[in-house]
Order: C-alpha cells, then structure tokens, then sequence
C-alpha cells in the first residue's frame, strides 16, 4: 500500500523498454496488467504451478515471484517474444505437432521453461527435461506428449514404444 | 475400415493449438474490456447460521466502491443448480457453508474490492453443523435444507441376492471410503462482461456449458434470453468444475444494475473454497462368488457426501449405482445409494461422477476373490466381464460394443511379462514390487435422462462451410473432433470447415461438456446436420451430372462422379444453383441416445445408450520404510469405439492416468485446512510412470464412425490399479484413499515388513 513508483529500464523480448509502476508490484503484474501481455499466465500466485514462467538472464523464474523492480537493467523473454501463429518457434512447432497443447493454460510456461533448458542444453536427458519442467504444473495432458514435443524440438526422440 | 476415411482417424492440428502456443489465446482473465469494474464476494467463513443482518454503508463509503449486492438485489429467482434449484448465489436467509456467499463488491481497484469486503458487517446466528454424511441422515440431524438432508437415494435391485450368497463360496464384505478431491484446473474460474448497444448483457466465461449458463442467468436476472449471451473464453481445464455457475452470475448481476464493464477472477484461493469438489464416498460393499470364480451376488450401500448443495450430485448418487458392478454381469443385486447434504463445501460433477470412487470398491472387491478362492486376477475378471448379450444390474442388454474383454487381452502379455519378470526380480532392499489391475465400464451421456445435442452446418454462397456447436472445448479437444466429422462427411479438409462454437447468440445448446457424451452425442448430431447439407448437395449435383447420387462422391470442395474425376461441380456454384431455387444451405443435427428411464424403486432400465469400457495395469514399487509408492508403468486399453482423432485419445488416457495417480496416491481436500496449492498436490512431471496406451476400437452402431468416448474412462481404472498393486506388493490392502506416505506405511508395519535389518 501506498508504494511508491518505480522506473525501470529493461529488455523485453529483444526491445528496450521502460516502465513506471508502484514498487509492490510483481514481474507478472508488470507483464500483464502494465504491458498488456497476456500469453504469461496467473494459476496460483505463490509459485506452486509455473504458469507463469519467463525467462530473466537466461533463467525460467516464477514471475508471480519476482517483484517488478527487480527486472530493471536484464533481459526479459515472455511467450510472445518466441514467435506467432504464422511463424512458430520450432519448439511452439514442435509442441502443436505433437499434440501437447490440450487446454493450453500451463503452455506458455512450459514452453519458456523449455526454451531456457534448450538455451543452454541443446540434448537433455529426459531426466535434464523432467527437472526444467517439473515446476510447471499441468493438469490435462500426463506430460506424455510434452516431453514428446521437448525431445522432437531437441531431436533426441526416441521412437515411443 | 480406416482407410476409407479421408478426415477421421487422423491426428490432425489441434484446433486452436497455435493461438495457446503463441499465448495468444484469450481466457477470460486476459479479456480487456476497458476499466471494468473488479468483482469480488465476501464468503461466509462459517458453516451454518442464520443471516440477522448486512449491513454494508461503511463498504458503500470506501472510495472507488461502485455497489455492494446482497439477496435483495437479484431481480429473478435466486435459486442455481443444474439438476436441483436449491443454491443462491448470494445468500439470503441462511448460509450452509464457509464458502457461501453473501455479498458481491464492485470496485475500482482488487485492493478497493478487498477493503470493502472487510468492511460489511453481516450478524450471523450460528446454527449446529453437521460435516458426517451417515450423521446427517438421522432424523434428529440439523436441517441443512428445510426439506432433509437425504438429496436422492436410488435403489438398484435384481434377482435374489439373499438365495444367491448361500450358492457362493467366497463372500467379501469391506468399506471403502474416498475424500474430496480439489480438480485443480490450471486455469482459476474467470470471467468478465459488458453491456451491448442493444442492452444485451455479454458474458465472457469460463465454462463448460454456455446454454446452461444461459438459462440460470436469465432466470437470476429475470430477463428475455435475448438480452443475455454467454460466450465461452478459451477455457483452461474444466474437469466437471466449470459446469457450475461460478462467476457468471456475478457477472450478471452486476452488469444489470451497474450497466458498464465488469471482471471476476478469482484467485486460487478463491477457486479452492468457492467451487465444487469431487464428492467423498463410503461404499459398503459385499459380494458372492462361487467357487469357479463367477461373481453371484451383490449388495452396497453407497453414501454421498454432497456438502451444501446438489450441484451434479444426485448424477453422482445415480452414476455409482449403476455402475457398482464394474464391467462385469452378475445377476443378482441390491446396492442403495444415498446423496446427503452436509455443512461441507458443495459437490459436484468431476470427471467420472463417482465412478472413479465407485471403481476403487468393485476393483478392490474382485481382487480379494481372487485371493480367497486362489484364482488369478486377470483371468477373473475375463470370466465375470461383460459380453454382447449379457445383462447388466438395471436390465439393459449388450447388443454390441462391449470391448471390455479386448482391453483385458490387451494387458494380458504385460500382464504376465509383470508377473514372470517383474515382480519375480530382486528389488532394491525394503522395496516391494506389486501389480495390480484396475477395470471399468462407463455409460456414455446422462443416467437415463434426455440429454440432446444440436448443431448446424451452413455453406455460403461461395462453397464455404462453416459448423455452428455450442459444445464447449474446454481442452480436450471437441472442436477438432467435430470439425473431422463434417469434413469427413463433405469430402473436405477439416481445416476448410469454419468454427462457430459455445457462443449463445450463434449457437444452439449442444449440452454440457461432461459425461464423456461430446463426441458421440454432439458428434452425432454434426454428422447429421453434414449429412443433410450433403443430400441437398448431391442432389443438386445429380441435376447437373445426370449421374445416380450413389455414383457421386465429395472431394476438396467438389461433387464428382466416382471414377471419373473429370466429370464434377464445385461446392459455390452448387451452392448458387440450390440458393437461386430457394432451397436451404443451412442444416441442423439434433441427437438424443436413446435411454429407458431407471424405475424409481427396482433402478430397472436402459440409463445409457452405449458404454466405453477399459482396463489398465499398474506395476509399482513401494519402499516399505517410508511408505513412498513409485508407479513404475501403466499399460491402458480403452475401448473407444473408434478414435477419430488418436493422438487426442492417446491425451485423454495419459491425462486420465495422471489424475489417477493423484486421486490414489497423494489428493486429499480438507476442508477449511487447503487454502492454497501449498496445501494440495497434483502429480507433476516427475511422478509420472511410463504410460502405455492402448487404443481398443469395437465400434458402437449409434455412434459417428463408431466412436463412444474417453475423458472419464481414461482416469477411472487408474487407482484401482495402483491400490491393487499396492496390496499385491505388501501383502496388505488399504480401504481409503489417497494411499499416502502415512497410511501405506502404517500398511507396511502391519504386514510387518518394517523392521531393522538382520
């Protein structure tokens, strides 16, 4: 209650950018609610489900977590920096080719929790993807077609038995 | 047989699937309508007790405080429910539980709405609670609703159980119990709305039944049901939550007195206390069989813990009932089943209706025989197992599609591979392999009630075509699949066919998206509305050919005559020859399966038209020092029917397993105690076995291309699964569920499994 603002300077999907908001303000509120980004998901607020995962500095983090100031001066990466319908990331191409996308919500995150694995681990183990996307909670799938769609876009997949 | 499809069968692009990857899907919280107004309920906090008073002038002063509702305020009927009216959204005289609301805020800012709810003051007479179904069924019990706490009993009798247990060799008797269970879509309930230009109320939501939203919302606000329009948002997980009316009312209500753009997002917390959970079971259950194995008798009392309200209850009290017996034909029984109203959160539909709770006993049941009459499991349950032409516990006889006995051949070579190799391998120290086998049947649509669908086809001037369902895709993927069953039936690419979906002004009511009833039920009803644009179609074309309408097939938007290619029409200018004679391009489906209602005092009749049916095998490891269970592998066949989209199937059962996980292994919704997902687990990545699914196609004669359903069956075997293997690997059997770290190491020390080491 009554914060006082924040300006910040930082890089959002490969655009510098500034902002002005009160200093309680957190990494997700900032994203969705300042910047008007609504790929970057809300499913619990306590950084239990990973919805809404970005990438800060190369890292996945729970932006429900961060506070808004503590963005100022890296580098942002959310969903919509990662490509659109009409030009898919292969990781995007690689999930809705594989059917892992069934009510979507946990999708966004998971997919920048994958990206910040790829970045720096071009073939993970499946053991390496269980431990990036264990976080990111979803309800729908079994994680099946997930880790179907991570090991295609990584081109370690095995033949499914 | 697949081969002469050209659309179904196929794992085409998901519907939507590049919006939600680009994070351009619109949920209902992403929904911008320009400074709406923020809602928020202030909720009892309390069990039971009278309203004396609120009073909300302190909230009404706070600035940026737009109104404060009450009971008062709704200008309809303030009564909910799907099947029973019994719930307000906003109480007025009473409140029966701690989640009841009693007051809606709008406000500026959620930090102004907060204040306010703060500041109402409401004087409450706290009346006894009572929170024990079986205690809320004495006579003296306190009334939760003026009319008794017994919502619906349902009786379910055949044959002669008290002869037949005297003919049986092994008699079984235990209670079972289960718990709530929180779905935990990932996506908490939200919704926003705004007044039109005509004054027409339009309500974004979350939901899994726009048309049902629809008629409550007319009838809360007491207005034409055109001047309200539900639309659904992209809708993440629904599970059976998402067919109540969890904001929409809210929405309603406030639009209609505040005239301006209003928004409801609830928190998790908020979606935890203030939506339906699945309903806690005790099934007591007892069962006859000879000594060859062949199940005689049956007798259960089931009870249902609906909490506050009916929500979907009485279809849970109908459902478990009915399906008590597992997929197996034993021909005397006598199951009662009551659903109770207690000062507990409300319960409503999740995915399976009772079925998965039900499936746990019958399961558990089946295996005790086989061990008591030294019997294997497996081969039990292929001698008890429905056929075409046996009789189930309401009468109904199988005519067709009763694949159960392929999905249990289908496990059987894991089944023994398990048992040879497996279990029989050494396993680290205090760990203890079992398998274990979980079956089920489930009746496709409601239990004996109508439960149509509806849809229109429509092609314009230009050839186009364009499918109007008011089914709601919550995720599963029904927009795919009912856009195959038009593309296959016009000779088109489903991607060519237009979608106008779960939207009230465009659509008519397709039902719910529940009871694994999308596919066949709204499938059917598509297939039909195709199949009459395709007459008229043909006929059109049989006039510009000059060929029989047997010799005319449909390919990438032309009307052809087989085998000769060269000789064809294409779909716009068809479409001009029909219009310019004044015929129709639009087309409705309607479906209803056809069902007998059950007799209200013998449960007799046809409740379903047509059953899925599955069995899964669960291979596990349980440490017997602290009781942690590690599922290995699970093989899952299912008898869909026909898989019109297998890839989608093959989603529903890996899903349906991982869910099942949780509700056998580690979900437990205490109320007043799981305020948050710190208090409630779901399986993640790392829990999960490897899945081995299985696709089992016996066709259904009434279904589109043969097909029945998944969404429920897919997590109903599951735990049955699991708790078998459990009992296999410790020697022991739990009767309650979840089987969590406490309760399986309580088994182990019991089975004497825990000491020190020699």
């Amino acid at each position: 209650m009554d914060a006082s603002s924040v300006r910040i300077r930082f890089t959002l999907n490969g655009q510098p950018r500034s902002a002005e908001f009160p200093a309680d303000t957190t990494a997700l509120k900032l994203i969705r609610d300042v910047l008007k980004l609504k790929g970057t998901k809300e499913g619990c607020g306590i950084g239990e489900c990973g919805a809404c995962t970005v990438i800060v500095d190369g890292k996945a983090v729970n932006s429900c977590l961060m506070l808004a100031a503590q963005l100022d001066g890296r580098t942002v990466q959310t969903i919509e920096g990662l490509g659109s319908p009409e030009a898919l990331h292969p990781l995007q191409e690689a999930f809705v080719k594989e059917h892992a996308v069934q009510c979507g919500f946990c999708t966004p995150g998971l997919l920048m929790s994958t990206k910040a694995l790829l970045d720096i681990n071009p073939a993970p183990t499946r053991a390496e993807i269980s431990k990036a996307i264990a976080g990111n909670l979803c309800r729908c799938t079994g994680y099946r077609h997930i880790f179907a769609s991570i090991e295609d876009a990584a081109h370690t997949r095995k033949e499914q038995t | 047989m697949t081969g002469a499809h050209q659309a179904i069968g196929k794992s085409i692009e998901r519907v939507g699937a590049r919006e939600k990857v680009t994070g351009r899907a619109r949920y209902s919280a992403d929904i911008e309508l320009g400074a709406p107004l923020v809602l928020k309920a202030l909720r009892s906090g309390r069990p039971h007790a009278e309203i004396l008073a609120i009073n909300t002038e302190k909230a009404l002063r706070i600035k940026g405080v737009a109104a404060v509702f009450t009971a008062m305020d709704i200008p309809g009927k303030n009564l909910t429910g799907i099947i029973l009216k019994d719930q307000p959204i906003l109480m007025g005289d009473k409140v029966r539980s701690i989640a009841d609301p009693v007051a809606l805020v709008a406000a500026e800012t959620e930090t102004t709405a907060e204040q306010a709810l703060k500041a109402i003051e409401v004087d409450y007479r706290d009346l006894p609670p009572v929170f024990d179904p079986e205690k809320a069924m004495a006579e003296d019990a306190p009334k939760v609703h003026a009319k008794g706490n017994v919502m619906v009993s349902r009786t379910i009798r055949r044959g002669d159980v008290g002869s037949a247990f005297t003919r049986c060799k092994s008699i079984i008797e235990k209670t079972y119990r289960t718990t709530f269970i929180e779905h935990n879509t990932i996506e908490p309930d939200a919704g926003a709305g705004f007044v039109d230009s005509d004054g027409t109320l339009v309500i974004y939501a979350s939901t899994q039944n726009p048309h049902y939203d629809h008629k409550d919302v007319v009838t809360l606000l007491g207005l034409a049901d055109e001047k309200v329009r539900i639309i659904q948002a992209a809708t993440g997980g629904g599970f059976g939550s998402k067919l109540d009316l969890n904001v929409q009312g809210f929405i309603g209500l406030a639009l209609y007195h505040l005239r301006r753009p209003v928004r409801y997002v609830y928190t998790r917390e908020e979606a935890y206390l203030g939506t339906a959970k699945r309903h806690p079971l005790s099934m007591r259950m007892k069962t006859g069989a000879d000594e060859n194995g062949r199940l005689l008798a049956m007798q259960a009392t089931i009870i249902c813990d609906t909490g506050a309200y009916a929500s979907y209850g009485p279809a849970v009290a109908n459902r478990a009932p009915v399906h008590a017996t597992g997929p197996y034909a034993i021909e005397n029984v006598d199951i009662r089943s009551y659903g109770v109203y207690t000062n507990n959160p409300f319960c409503g539909a999740m995915r399976g209706f009772g079925t998965p709770q039900i499936a746990f006993a019958h399961e558990s049941q089946i295996d005790l025989h086989a061990l008591d009459l030294g019997l294997d499991p497996l081969a039990m349950r292929m001698l008890n197992a429905h056929r075409v032409g046996s009789t189930t516990a309401t009468g109904q006889v199988f005519s067709a599609s009763v694949g159960i006995g392929d999905c249990l051949r289908a496990i059987q070579p894991h089944y023994d591979e398990a048992r040879k190799g497996w279990t029989a391998a050494p396993a680290a120290p205090y760990k203890k392999r079992g398998v274990g086998i979980g079956a089920m049947w489930y009746g496709i649509g409601n239990t004996g009630v109508q439960n149509p669908s509806t849809a229109r086809v429509e092609m314009d001037r230009d050839g186009s075509v364009t499918l109007f369902t008011g089914c709601a895709d919550i995720g599963q993927g029904s927009s795919t699949v009912l856009s195959q069953i038009a593309a296959e039936i016009l000779g088109l690419a489903p991607q060519a066919v237009r979608l106008v979906t779960a939207d009230t002004k465009f659509t008519t009511n397709a039902g719910a998206t529940s009871a694994s009833r999308q596919t066949y039920i709204s499938g059917n009803a598509v297939k039909q509305a195709a199949e009459q644009l395709a007459d008229v179609l043909k006929t059109e074309a049989m006039n510009k050919l000059r060929v029989a309408k047997s010799a005319l097939m449909f390919d990438g938007g032309c009307a052809l005559v087989i085998g000769q290619p060269d000789q064809c029409v294409s779909f716009a200018e068809l479409a001009k020859r029909i219009k310019s004679k004044g015929a129709s391009l639009s087309w409705q489906g309607y479906f209803d399966p056809e069902t007998v209602p059950l007799d209200p005092q013998t449960g007799q009749g046809v409740p379903y038209a047509t059953y899925a049916f599955a069995a899964q095998l669960a291979l596990v490891t349980v440490d017997v020092l602290t009781g942690e269970v590690a599922v290995e592998r699970v093989v899952a066949a299912h008898d869909v029917g026909k898989a019109i989209h297998p890839e989608s199937v093959i989603g529903q059962i890996c899903g349906g397993v991982a869910m099942g996980l949780g509700f056998a292994l580690m979900e437990e919704f205490e109320p007043g105690k799981t305020l948050s997902m710190k208090d409630y687990h779901i399986p993640t990545c790392a829990d999960m076995p490897e899945v081995v699914p299985i696709i089992v196609e016996s066709p259904e004669p009434s279904g589109p291309f043969g097909a029945k359903g998944v969404g429920e069956p897919a997590l109903i075997p599951t735990a049955p699964a699991i708790l078998n293997a459990i009992a296999d690997a410790l020697g022991v059997r739990l009767y309650a569920l979840p089987a969590n770290l406490e309760r399986v190491l309580a088994a182990s020390i019991a089975a004497g499994h825990f000491k020190p080491a020699p």
